[in-house]
């Protein structure tokens, strides 16, 4: 994760674009082997994901999580058969605790998950493997490659424990906290904070005798709270048993989405913690640009970069003009600071500007196509200088000179 | 020797009637303390079933625990692996399995037969050299 | 009257024990601590001091008095020995009833029918995988097969175990066979053997379950039925064998038996039944391991505490109710493999510990269990145990030959410390049904069978032939698995899809009708569903049926807990 720009040999193109088609084709052992890569950090594996990373945002990713012996397990077998009998395709990521001794786990989920039989049900267990949080750290692309499969609905289901509540509630579109009833063991944990980020509450074994007061309990304490813009966390009853609130359930989850959106996490991730870059630098380059909010904001293309070197393009739209009706100079400015950040990130490390001047000795109008071109000037250990160049057709249109602080940090 | 990073990842199930599932807990117990990742089922599981979870769960190897003779549908077992993409996966039976029955597993396909009296330490190991196996086979590269 | 007795003299307090201490100390080396398989430290020797005169009376007493420590009965083995009972069950019903009478001439005098583990999982033959078919047990899913189980076997004398998890359909069929050969069903005598669901959840086996809350309910229902129309038959055996088998220690499997049995009374006199009605008959079943003494004194502190237990907890009058009585079966996990001939003194030492314990019933492995399902050959053995302990031995000269031994009477006292304490444990969770639904139960059982198995595997626990005194063997003269015949098993197939062809549908529609709508009922005045299982096996519904609606209804009792 270190290296933005990984030197590992990904498979040939053509077989890992197979694969992706396999894989979105709904074929269960392309998936399955896929995710084995992913889980175990293979070399092939950051290739594949990042293949995957444009069929990402389909899926609705639903978080539960929820003290041990909550009946989370059960809860999510009946959940998922009533999902799948609504004609969705459902994947399941169910996360163990490794030991943190011998890193052996016991994957028993299965136990309580007598819907793997179902062709649209799609169940993967996996270990901790140490990852503070109840997550593998490799919970996040294990998703994706479900998403990217084409899984209406993902899954994902952890131990509760403190944190690890709180890390899957970075990339669910939709947290389910389960809470057993009874005001022992259960409620103390809810308590201790993973209340925050429930968008549902759920108190299962609804047909058991205290259920009643936790509902009742944990609806006073989310009265304590402030509410939260554009939804109000439901507390809901089920029982695995009988069958009761899980359509009910599934109905909510469906409001949630509606309400909240679901991929959330493909937009959160464009500017976060990304998965890592792939081994080509021009397409690495692309990425990087990709994941830039603002220089999408701005429209600005991706047109081609090397070692020092990045040439980006602007269509100048209405929303790029000034109040004179020409293209806006911070427009101009943004479109050369885009090309001199890629080119002065294209070495591995984190590059951060820190001083940039720029000329527009011409107007632009509407329509007119830029084109930012950056090339390195000099470069030493600490400090480095790029020259842009902003043309129109073959017109000179601005000069742009920037400084950068090279880091010894790699890219996220 | 194995890679010391290398995981195996097994299945550790019961097919056919008998739910005697002592044998089959203790094992998953001590492969988990042997440092393996075992995805256990409870007993009673159809054939398809096993095939589909060692298909989605991708294991390098199922284990197959029989105390009253349901290791005569291993041999289906076996055959329904391969059918279903699944014929990479070595298969190891525990139990109870009379001496004429073992041949027959044997050829079959199954790697190895454990009875009572094999040491837990000795199937650790026969399941971490086998796995490890499958797996190179898988990712001849990695 | 309070006399002193010879075994409560204070003389080893002196001179010798100080001199004795001294020698012990200085000879025997390598004093390791040795515990059973309860925990419970097991000293080199037990003196007087050990035991407290002033309590023989009330701890210890006479046979056939509470609290029973010496026996249920005055005359214990004295007057009747045991029942001896063979789980017995191959093949096709013909081959079955060839194999009883065999044991019944041999010298058993009661039926234990043993039905095939499709039968055991609620299915018919028509269900399942043919190669499993009769491996382990008969292949018996109507009325007319346990009637051809039944042949010549005269139901008001013979004493018969049905191992009959829930819903009960054997006997519901056994009834149907006794109502045909005109005996009177007040006159039947026997056990449900498998009747308590909650232990087929801590120990999985291979038991047809309905989900808990639905097996809380035909059993409670079954229990009710019995007590009205069968007076002489058992409908409850809460079995501690499943649970040592699953690998509890002897304290553990007796703690959550009792703790079993609590819950099942609780149930029953929560359904308006009275204490005195139904504890009378409630029977017990548990594992005899090789572990000798802990095993007589886990017997002998079983029957204390279901005394005490019934009077206080229950206000039972009735000593019938205060009886502990059960069947023994000696331990198959104690058999081996390796020199399966060994199997054999085994057996013989785990008889004798049941024996001196005080069962009411036998039950004697086959040495070649561990290898197979038994053989006739085996079979035979395991019978001659029996006879030989009971008659060549005289081991039935003396009541409770061991008592007042110091360290029995000792272990005895330890034993039930650890019983109550294991009890008290599932009280904390809310009782035995809230205990098995958290898995709490079969955890707790699991971590003890890995520690025993771990305790082999070091050797701190010898096995002959297995981690001690190995030899090379001949594999070949090892016997084959007894395997139903299949020319027999096809018949038998065509019988069965024939029979299902030709009877009144109409009949079986109605009575199948009848008891989805009883399981649908509540209140007091709901249909008794047993009643209704018993009906729908007079009409012609199979085994298969009858558990299929069920599963429909109540739900399907899936494992609650993994590793």
């Amino acid at each position: 994760m270190r290296n933005p720009l990984p030197k590992t040999a990904a498979a040939p193109a053509g077989e890992l674009a197979r694969r992706v088609a396999a894989l979105r084709t709904g074929q269960r052992a392309v998936l399955a082997r896929a995710l084995t890569e992913i889980e175990n950090e293979l070399p092939s594996a950051a290739a594949l994901h990042a293949a995957l990373r444009e069929h990402l945002g389909h899926a609705h990713v639903v978080g539960i999580t929820g003290p041990p012996g909550a009946g989370k397990s059960t809860l999510i077998n009946a959940l998922v058969t009533e999902i799948a009998k609504r004609g969705k395709r459902v994947a399941v990521a169910a996360v163990d605790p490794s030991s943190p001794v011998t890193g052996g786990a016991v994957l028993g989920d299965r136990v309580r998950m007598n819907i793997g039989t179902a062709d649209s049900v799609f169940i993967r267990s996996l270990a901790s493997r140490g990852h503070g949080g109840g997550l593998a750290r490799t919970t996040p692309r294990i998703v994706d490659a479900l998403d990217a499969a084409g899984f209406d609905t993902v899954v994902v289901e952890t131990v509760g424990a403190g944190q690890s509540d709180v890390d899957i509630a970075a990339f669910a579109d939709t947290s389910i906290v389960v809470s057993p009833p009874g005001l022992g063991d259960g409620i103390q944990a809810i308590k201790a904070g993973i209340l925050e980020i429930a968008d549902i509450l759920v108190v299962t074994k609804a047909d058991t005798p205290n259920a009643a007061n936790t509902e009742r309990d944990l609806k006073d304490m989310l009265r304590l709270r402030a509410p939260r813009a554009g939804w109000s966390v439901p507390v809901l009853s089920t029982s695995a048993t009988t069958g009761d609130g899980i359509a009910s359930l599934a109905d909510t989850l469906d409001a949630h989405a509606r309400a909240a959106g679901v991929g959330r996490r493909v937009q959160r991730a464009a500017a976060a913690a990304a998965p890592p870059l792939p081994a080509d630098l021009r397409e690495a380059l692309r990425i990087l640009a990709a994941r830039d909010s603002f220089v999408r904001h701005c429209g600005i293309e991706f047109v081609d970069g090397g070692p020092g070197t990045a040439t980006v393009r602007m269509a100048v739209g209405c929303q790029h003009l000034n109040f004179n009706g020409k293209c806006h100079g911070g427009a101009i400015f943004t479109l050369a600071d885009t090309a001199f950040g890629l080119a002065s990130n294209s070495h591995g490390v984190i590059a951060a500007g820190i001083d940039a001047h720029a000329t527009f000795p011409v107007a632009v109008r509407e329509g007119d196509v830029l084109v930012a071109q950056a090339t390195e000037a000099s470069r030493g250990r600490k400090l480095a200088i790029y020259r842009v160049e902003v043309t129109r057709d073959t017109e000179l249109v601005s000069t742009f000179t920037g400084t950068v602080y090279v880091t010894s940090r790699g890219h996220a | 020797m194995p890679d010391p990073a290398f995981r195996p990842k097994v299945l550790i199930t019961k097919i056919g009637l008998d739910g005697h599932d002592r044998g089959s807990r203790i094992v998953a117990a001590h492969l988990r303390d042997a440092g393996v990742e075992v995805v256990y089922t409870p007993p009673w599981q159809d054939i398809g079933t096993v095939v589909k979870l060692a298909v989605e769960e991708d294991v390098d190897l199922i284990g197959v625990s029989s105390l009253a003779t349901d290791h005569l549908i291993v041999p289906k077992l076996m055959r329904a692996l391969r059918e279903g993409g699944a014929g990479d996966v070595a298969v190891i039976v525990g139990g109870i399995v009379p001496d004429t029955d073992e041949k027959m597993l044997l050829d079959a396909g199954v790697s190895r037969v454990f009875h009572p009296g094999n040491k837990l330490d000795e199937i650790a190991a026969f399941v971490h050299a086998t796995s490890a196996k499958v797996r190179a086979s898988r990712f001849p590269s990695a | 009257m309070n006399k002193p007795l010879p075994h409560a003299i204070p003389a080893s307090t002196g001179e010798a024990n100080v001199r004795w201490s001294a020698e012990y100390a200085a000879q025997i080396g390598d004093d390791r601590e040795v515990r059973n398989r309860s925990g419970i430290p097991i000293k080199p020797l037990y003196t007087p001091l050990d035991v407290d005169p002033a309590r023989f009376d009330a701890e210890i007493g006479f046979p056939g008095q509470p609290p029973y420590t010496r026996g249920i009965y005055p005359t214990m083995h004295r007057g009747r020995t045991w029942t001896q009972r063979q789980l017995i069950g191959l093949g096709t019903p013909a081959t079955y009833n060839a194999r009883l009478r065999d044991i019944l001439d041999q010298g058993g005098n009661a039926v234990s029918l043993i039905p095939c583990n499709s039968v055991f999982r609620g299915y018919d033959m028509d269900e399942v995988d043919a190669e499993l078919l009769g491996t382990c047990g008969v292949v018996c899913n109507s009325a007319d097969h346990m009637a051809a189980c039944l042949d010549g076997v005269d139901l008001a004398r013979t004493s018969c175990a049905m191992n009959d998890p829930s819903p009960f359909t054997l006997l519901a069929f056994m009834l149907d066979t006794a109502k045909r050969n005109g005996v009177p069903w007040n006159a039947i005598t026997g056990t449900s053997n498998q009747s308590d669901y909650l232990s087929h959840f801590v120990a999985n086996h291979m038991f047809f379950r309905l989900a808990l809350a639905g097996a809380r309910r035909v059993l409670t229902d079954h229990i009710a039925w019995c007590g009205e129309h069968l007076p002489r038959w058992n409908p409850l055996s809460v079995v501690g064998q499943h649970m040592q088998q699953a690998g509890a220690t002897p304290a553990e499997a007796l703690g959550f038996t009792f703790a079993s049995a609590i819950q099942y009374a609780d149930d029953c006199v929560a359904a308006g039944m009275s204490p005195d009605a139904i504890l009378p008959r409630f029977t017990f079943f548990f594992d005899i391991s090789i572990s000798f003494f802990e095993e007589i004194a886990k017997f002998r502190a079983g029957r204390r505490i279901w005394a005490r237990l019934t009077r206080e907890r229950y206000g039972a009058r009735d000593p019938r109710s205060w009886r502990f009585k059960f069947h023994g079966q000696t331990s198959g996990v104690d058999l081996t493999r390796q020199q399966p001939l060994n199997n054999i003194a085994r057996v013989t030492a785990q008889a004798i510990a049941g024996i001196f314990g005080g069962l009411q019933s036998l039950h004697t492995d086959a040495y070649d269990e561990a290898l197979s399902c038994p053989t006739q050959f085996g079979a035979r053995i395991a019978v001659a145990t029996q006879n030989i302990l009971r008659e060549e031995a005289h081991l039935t000269d003396v009541i409770d030959p061991l008592g007042g031994s110091y360290y029995v009477e000792r272990l005895t006292d330890e034993m039930e410390a650890k019983v109550l304490a294991v009890m008290a444990d599932v009280e904390a969770e809310g009782g035995m049904y809230r205990a098995v639904e958290s898995g709490y139960v079969q955890r707790r059982i699991g971590d003890s069978a890995r520690t025993f198995q771990e305790r082999i595997d070091s050797g701190e626990q010898t096995v002959v032939g297995v981690n001690r005194y190995a030899i090379d063997e001949d594999a070949s003269a090892r016997p084959a698995l007894a395997k139903p015949d299949p020319a027999l098993m096809d018949a038998h197939r065509a019988d069965f899809a024939r029979f299902k062809a030709q009877r009144s549908q109409d009949d079986v529609a109605r009575a199948l009708a009848a008891l989805v709508r009883a399981t649908g009922e509540t209140g007091p005045t709901r249909t008794n569903l047993f009643g209704a299982i018993v009906a729908a096996a007079a009409a012609g519904c199979t085994h298969g049926e009858i558990c299929g609606t069920l599963r429909r209804e109540l739900g399907f009792g899936h494992p609650l807990v993994a590793v």
